[in-house]
């Protein structure tokens, strides 16, 4: 009684203060015996931090993202997040995780018959915000990443970083503790790149734990944060003002 | 929580929309499972119509022998009185019978020119006889085969109108039958049909459905619009069956009138047990959407 009780009372502490810390206990995924996503990885991040993860394809980068928002159970290990043991996370509670943690990917996945606003309001219509709320909060975050001005505009009709910044509104209008990245300048030219990037810092300084998932040298060694450095599903480097060495 | 339900209806009238054509199919396979329900149902109330208007027709004629003296034809007439299955019986004198038979053949020369041959009655008196129940013809008919009443009775008729119930039952058995056959099929393919718009939807909106996931959608908020489509199928099905069922009843009701002498038959059978009716269909119909959607959400929306 008093354990579920605990358990309650942290993941709605978790919500609303300390969703900050990403801790990764001898995490193993397999997806089957000759192919490994992540093999024995330990790392731990505080909150606040600004986080770089490079490595060339297939070396575990998005199975981590994939781990850390529960789309994937890891094999073996322990991942927590705020101290939630997320590893066997029930059913029911994914959607209270991704509430949490904002996610951005390289191809947006914006709904191609929504507007910008309703992209982006449709993350709290799902949530059950009100709609009062809704109007309230969408133009406030789209003029964050700069496109207050562009409501009513389709994703086809918005450049490629237009589209990403659409999506890290999207990602943002929870209030998100952690931002994952998955490659997200990926299919930016460097203008925009830069732009992605000078979004992600400003949201860094407002407190939220960015863990960015990148291929991109200049972006990395631009940055001189944290970077930590995966091959055959292992980490090989993890310096705290680091740059991309592969 | 209400907000999120609102939104669930929104989405699904978005996905109906979206799938017009699936949807308009979908509705008009239920309309054809419902309709050949509600055939069964005009099947059996013509059914038991037609039995208890040929029911009402049928009875035991009893002709006398011309010779049977009226001691003779009383104790008879006692004798059947006393059977408590016996609900009527009318006696016909040989004068009677005779100006019954004249008036049955006015039209027939031959008949009739035959009888002023014959110069005088041959007919002798008849007795007719109702039960309660048609079953208990033949017990009436068994009690008066006797021998001491062989020279006293000259026939008894009753097979020609048994034989009509028989085939009344025959028919209506094979139409039954038929339209259980329809129903049972049309309910596969409802079944079939609502598993494809449901496994078409979600495939089309993987990627939203996807991004539902992504923003920390529910697996109800994710899977409720489906169940509410279902809903509407059923709604929409149901309603349209009863505005077609309520005007074929109406445009057969007068063809009826002149077969069973009773007006809006059907119609009132049908505004009689409109709730139990509506009722069952929907729940019919709720059942089969909610089996087909849910086993297609079961395969194709895993979380």
């Amino acid at each position: 009684m008093i354990g579920s009780i605990l358990f309650i009372a942290q993941k709605y502490f978790l919500c609303y203060n300390v969703l900050h810390m990403i801790t990764l206990k001898s995490v193993t995924k397999k997806y089957s015996a000759d192919s490994m996503g992540l093999n024995g990885i330990d790392l731990h991040i505080e909150p606040g931090e600004f986080v770089s993860i490079v490595g060339q394809s297939g070396t575990g980068k998005t199975t981590m993202v994939k781990l850390l928002i529960a789309e994937e159970k890891a094999t073996s290990g322990v991942i927590e997040i705020g101290g939630w043991d997320i590893t066997r996370i029930s059913d029911s509670d994914v959607p209270l995780l991704r509430r949490q943690i904002g996610v951005i990917f390289q191809d947006f996945k914006l709904l191609p018959k929504k507007t910008v606003a309703e992209n982006v309001a449709f993350a709290l219509e799902v949530a059950g915000e009100k709609r009062a709320r809704i109007r309230q909060v969408v133009p406030r975050v789209l003029d964050i990443v700069g496109l207050n001005h562009k409501l009513d505009r389709y994703p086809h009709q918005l450049s490629g970083g237009e589209q990403q910044r659409v999506a890290m509104a999207r990602s943002l209008v929870h209030r998100p503790k952690i931002l994952l990245a998955d490659e997200p300048t990926g299919n930016l030219d460097s203008i925009n790149t830069q732009e992605i990037i000078d979004i992600l810092k400003k949201i860094n300084e407002f407190g939220t734990t960015i863990l960015l998932v990148t291929h991109n040298r200049e972006v990395v060694n631009q940055l001189k944060r944290r970077v930590i450095t995966l091959h055959g599903g292992r980490i090989i480097s993890d310096e705290d003002k680091g740059k991309y060495r592969l | 929580m209400l907000s999120g339900f609102f939104r669930i209806i929104k989405f699904s009238f978005q996905e109906m929309v979206r799938n017009m054509s699936l949807s308009i199919m979908t509705v008009l396979i239920l309309i054809l499972m419902l309709l050949s329900i509600n055939t069964l149902m005009v099947v059996k109330v013509l059914t038991d119509e037609s039995v208890t208007a040929v029911k009402k027709q049928i009875d035991v004629s009893i002709y006398f022998n011309p010779e049977a003296t009226p001691t003779e034809i009383q104790e008879i007439r006692d004798y059947v009185s006393a059977f408590p299955e016996v609900e009527q019986e009318t006696f016909f004198t040989s004068d009677e019978v005779f100006a019954n038979f004249k008036k049955n053949y006015n039209d027939n020369a031959d008949v009739l020119s035959s009888l002023d041959e014959i110069s005088q009655n041959p007919l002798g008196p008849t007795l007719i006889i109702k039960t309660r129940d048609p079953k208990d013809y033949s017990k009436i008919i068994t009690a008066l085969s006797v021998p001491e009443y062989e020279n006293i009775i000259e026939a008894k008729t009753f097979g020609d109108t048994q034989v009509a119930i028989d085939r009344i039952h025959v028919i209506t058995t094979n139409v039954q039958k038929f339209t259980y056959f329809l129903t049972i099929l049309f309910a596969v393919i409802a079944f079939i049909i609502i598993f494809n718009t449901i496994r078409v939807a979600i495939y089309t909106q993987r990627t939203e459905i996807g991004i539902k996931r992504l923003v920390g959608a529910t697996s109800w908020f994710i899977r409720g619009p489906y169940l509410v489509e279902s809903l509407l199928f059923s709604i929409i099905s149901v309603g349209l069956t009863y505005l077609l069922v309520d005007f074929f009843l109406k445009f057969l009701d007068p063809y009826m009138s002149v077969i069973f002498e009773k007006n809006n038959l059907l119609s009132n059978y049908l505004s009689q047990n409109l709730v139990s009716i509506i009722g069952i269909e929907f729940a019919v119909v709720f059942l089969l959407t909610i089996i087909s959607s849910g086993l297609a959400m079961r395969r194709y929306l895993r979380t």
